[in-house]
């Protein structure tokens, strides 16, 4: 081939390779890329997705091959789906998104030890703390509430954010891309209890992929190294504990061509939803639930709480159009949608959307329209019988399921409180009562994280342990039908599976009883130690036996101040060199018959005052904190830091140590409820509030107005806010009192009135007659 | 805002009629002069006149002495209390709804509302006893009409003040029963919101009738016995 002709071939090579190029562009272009082309080309259904994965280094998946990485919505549902688009939502953006005037449900961090319930959001509402403010990072964040999140948001850290932390393992664990699945896997696979699963063991790259049933993850990040990383490979040397993550496609679900199949809705299904935002009464039976009255109609979430790519979910509250600028949200409100009235009340909105009916509302008085939003008297609980104690998917961490039992019935959340919105509209709200430890400078109160308060206050916090230790080394030598206890006043300890201990009451016993360690056998509970004579003859050989293995097995707890010991009568034992001895115990020890310590010559107890005094106070409470824990701990915490006070915040009250040492307890605007709109669950018409009269309101004895909340919180203690259900609403419940009273004579004011009306009424009408009569002539004379 | 506007108008309407009725009926300059223009400047300045002469002589000592001289006083004790109660709660009514309808963006609520209400009460019993027992009083007798042009001369109609008071009283009759009404209907389980919220308008509308309807018969009534007097 001459030059000229390899010049020509070169020439006509370069212009094929333009030509496939633009042609390439101009036939296929990415939808991600183009931003004319539309969501949506108009057909209603959802397409069939059968598409290649691609892992998060964009490199097609074989389920066949050897360690495949799991794959990245960002770049298997990223060319079609506009992702950065996608992450901007209202679900991906917990701590970074902007302030919405109308507040939702706070991420609670609760954490029972150090007494904590903390509201934080990014959003600013009113009670929350900023994340970022209490020294919680995004890899915090995503730790503690990851397992009820989309994805996205902190669970996908920027590089800058990456970089600040090093601290963090994001390297081994990856990021938690939004998980498109969460909400519109149609399949019955989709498993919202694994995606928390695999949150909390650190496998967040592999989350998606396992809670979706796309493959089988195994492995858990959170046992490796922090400098492991995804291209290193398993872990050759360890096939038991740290093993490194990895996923095993479902291989059916792939054609020869290795693409996917996908199940999707393009309009997720309500359990999708409500993996995150069921709530329900707290003793509820499942059966007797009753669901939402637009889901039992046939309605989805979706179809109201709709959104465009941008996941900007419609939430459905009067105001929300002027306030995001979307148009579309006035049609799906309460009053749009069924009355056609946008926030003003004006008629501007189209009702009827969805088939929504037009209520009737006869004989309500203007006034309520004015002054309740509708779900007042149409969603939540009934007022009747007071405050109704909840529980939420994310408070309580509900739809995890396993052998462990994961959801908790700390924080309480109660429903329905009414009181004014930003609207200076009366509405449901939920309430919970913050708890957690501050410190404060100045006005200001800065939370502090539990990690702190638990490094600073030491044992204050761990009662129970030694308890437990004590429980559990008993255990290993008692046979099997015997189970070792503590005994304390009316309250039963005894050890449980997680290496702590559960309270039992002691039927029959005494609340000053004494204070005994013990064998329960059967319904028999004998003392550990029994009382005999040791210097008798006829004594039991076996007694002493055992207590040789009571000693063996005292001297496997951690940190005994000393030797296990037991005394009995005038005779103490104890082991030297693995062989029981008895010698004369010291006269002081001689009324305290029983097991202990050896500490220093001298008698010490199993388990020390303090914790005996402690964990029996709080036996079958839900509290956590005694009064003395706080107020020791606020003295812990008062010797890490000279220039600032340390309060704890527990049942609406602010505590301290006041200038004698003692806990002082006192309102503050910290230690206020943190409340957010509710509007979920409606109930029929006919179980709306007013369905009975007036008087389901305004009577003398009224849930609504009158009904008492009693604050909660984890410190067991006397000292807590009370409030009436009127305060709440900034209305005097005097007045609220007198006007209720007044219903009690309305039905004879009624009558009164339509008696006047008519008598009134036809008299007029009558002399209207006599003098269109004499004008028309017809009578002549009076 | 428009009923506020309205009420004004209105009131003020009112006001400015029986004033002109008693510049017309009293004053020799209301007839010195045939053009009306001339006739309304003498009218203004009597008027206000008048104003500023009753504004100097208005204290509060002078109110009481005013209200202790009305002949309310000297009735037999029922038809006293009758009217004590009546004028009372009348008054009450109009200054609680009409102070909270301008005012008040809120409406009328709280402690006033419970004393509207039970004020709007009384009112309504003390009209009924008043329409039953001293309604013959006002019935009006007027001659038979007779089909002609001059029933539409206001010259001829045969308007007085005596006629215009006992159309007043049946006025403020109507409108009293218009108020028993628009109040009673929205307690009762019949009306919706449509129908709740055209009882509102009609029981604040019906209120300034009433307003307008005692204003004519008190002026006329005071203006009444102060020529009797004089």
């Amino acid at each position: 081939m001459s030059r000229a002709e390899r010049a020509a071939v070169g020439t006509l090579g370069v212009v094929l390779a333009a030509v496939f190029v633009a042609a390439a562009n101009v036939s296929a272009p990415s939808a991600a890329q183009d931003p004319k082309r539309p969501d949506w080309d108009g057909n209603r259904t959802t397409p069939a997705h059968l598409i290649p994965l691609r892992d998060e280094n964009d490199e097609l998946i074989v389920p066949t091959e050897t360690g495949p990485l799991p794959y990245s919505a960002r770049f298997t549902c990223g060319p079609c789906h506009d992702y950065e688009r996608v992450r901007g939502g209202w679900h991906f953006a917990a701590m970074t998104a902007v302030k919405s005037v109308r507040a939702g449900e706070p991420w609670l961090q609760v954490h029972p030890k150090t007494g904590t319930v903390l509201p934080l959001s990014g959003r600013g509402w009113p009670g929350t703390y900023d994340p970022k403010a209490v020294g919680l990072t995004a890899w915090d964040f995503t730790l503690l509430f990851g397992r009820h999140m989309a994805g996205g948001g902190p669970a996908e850290p920027s590089d800058e954010e990456v970089l600040a932390h090093p601290e963090a393992r994001w390297n081994v664990s990856g990021k938690a891309e939004v998980n498109c699945l969460a909400c519109h896997n149609r399949s019955g696979r989709q498993d919202h209890g694994e995606w928390a699963k695999q949150v909390l063991r650190e496998n967040l790259r592999w989350a998606a992929t396992a809670a979706g049933g796309v493959g089988e993850v195994g492995g858990m990040a959170s046992r490796l190294k922090g400098t492991w990383d995804v291209y290193d490979g398993p872990n050759l040397d360890d096939h038991e504990w740290a093993v490194v993550p990895f996923v095993k496609y479902r291989t059916a679900d792939f054609d020869s061509k290795h693409r996917y199949f996908f199940d999707l809705d393009h309009k997720p299904a309500d359990d999708r939803c409500l993996a995150c935002h069921s709530v329900s009464p707290k003793d509820e039976d499942q059966w007797n639930a009753d669901a939402d009255v637009h889901s039992t109609a046939g309605l989805k979430c979706a179809d109201c709480h709709r959104n465009d790519l941008g996941h900007g979910m419609v939430r459905g509250y009067e105001g929300e159009a002027a306030e995001t600028g979307n148009r579309t949200a006035a049609s799906f409100t309460c009053r749009g949608c069924h009355l056609g009235e946008n926030a003003s009340g004006k008629k501007t909105v189209l009702p009827g959307r969805l088939g929504a009916p037009r209520p009737k509302h006869s004989g309500i008085p203007l006034a309520h329209f004015k002054r309740l939003s509708c779900p007042v008297c149409h969603s939540g609980p009934m007022p009747r019988e007071g405050f109704t104690r909840v529980r939420t998917s994310r408070a309580n961490r509900l739809a995890i399921y396993g052998v462990a039992t994961w959801s908790t019935d700390a924080p309480a959340v109660i429903e329905p409180v009414y009181k004014k919105d930003e609207r200076r509209r009366i509405g449901p709200h939920r309430l919970v009562w913050p708890a957690f430890w501050a410190k404060r400078t100045g006005g200001e109160i800065v939370p502090i994280l539990p990690a702190i308060v638990e490094a600073a206050a030491g044992d204050i916090l761990k009662p129970e342990a030694k308890i437990a230790q004590t429980l559990i080394a008993l255990d290993q030598v008692l046979a099997e039908d015997e189970i070792p206890v503590l005994v304390s006043g009316k309250s039963v300890f005894a050890p449980n599976v997680d290496g702590g201990i559960d309270a039992a009451e002691s039927p029959g016993a005494k609340a000053d009883g004494q204070v005994f360690w013990g064998v329960r056998k059967g319904a028999d509970i004998l003392p550990l130690v029994p009382d005999f004579d040791p210097a008798a003859a006829d004594k039991d050989p076996a007694v002493e036996t055992r207590f040789q293995e009571f000693l063996q097995a005292l001297g496997t707890v951690d940190g005994a101040p000393g030797p296990p010991v037991i005394v009995v009568r005038k005779t103490l034992y104890r082991l030297v060199d693995g062989v029981l001895e008895t010698s004369e115990a010291h006269g002081e020890w001689a009324g305290a018959a029983g097991p202990g310590w050896l500490a220093a010559g001298k008698l010490l107890p199993l388990a020390p005052e303090f914790d005996l005094r402690t964990v029996a106070a709080k036996a079958g409470a839900e509290q956590t904190l005694t009064e003395e824990q706080v107020a020791l701990v606020l003295g812990a915490l008062a010797k890490t830091s000279k220039d600032a006070e340390f309060v704890y915040i527990s049942g609406g009250r602010l505590f301290r140590l006041d200038e004698r040492g003692k806990l002082a307890a006192k309102k503050d605007p910290a230690a206020g409820p943190v409340t957010w709109p509710l509007a979920h669950d409606v109930r029929p018409a006919q179980q709306s509030l007013g369905r009975n009269g007036c008087t389901d309101c305004h009577s003398a004895g009224s849930g609504f107005f009158f009904a008492q909340l009693k604050a909660s919180g984890p410190l067991l203690t006397n000292r807590l806010e009370k409030r009436s259900a009127s305060s709440f609403m900034g209305l005097g419940g005097l007045f609220q009192h007198v006007f209720g009273l007044s219903f009690i004579a309305r039905p004879v004011f009624k009558v009164a009135l339509a008696v006047c009306a008519l008598v009134i009424g036809a008299l007029v009408f009558l002399a209207g007659l006599v003098a269109l009569g004499r004008l028309a002539g017809f009578f002549e004379k009076r | 805002m428009l009923f506020t506007i309205i009420s004004v108008l209105a009131l003020a309407g009112t006001f400015l009629g029986l004033s002109l009725h008693r510049f017309w009926t009293t004053r020799e300059e209301a007839r010195s002069n045939i053009i009306y223009a001339e006739v309304f400047k003498k009218y203004l300045a009597w008027l206000s006149l008048r104003t500023i002469k009753m504004s100097r002589k208005a204290s509060p000592r002078a109110w009481w002495e005013h209200l202790k001289a009305l002949p309310l006083w000297r009735l037999p004790d029922l038809e006293k209390w009758l009217y004590v109660v009546f004028y009372g709660s009348f008054l009450y009514l109009a200054a609680s709804g009409f102070f909270f309808a301008v005012f008040i963006p809120r409406g009328l609520f709280g402690y006033p509302l419970i004393g509207h209400v039970t004020a709007g009460g009384l009112f309504a019993g003390c009209l009924t006893l008043i329409v039953v027992f001293k309604g013959r009083n006002f019935i009006s007798v007027p001659k038979p009409a007779s089909l002609s042009l001059a029933l539409l001369d206001p010259r001829k109609m045969g308007i007085t003040a005596a006629r215009v008071k006992i159309a007043a009283f049946w006025l403020f009759a109507a409108a009293g029963f218009l108020l028993t009404l628009s109040a009673l209907l929205p307690m009762m389980p019949l009306l919706r919101t449509a129908g709740q919220n055209l009882m509102f308008e009609f029981h604040r509308y019906s209120a300034l009738l009433a307003v307008m309807a005692a204003m004519v018969f008190v002026g006329l009534e005071l203006f009444e016995s102060g020529q009797r007097l004089s």
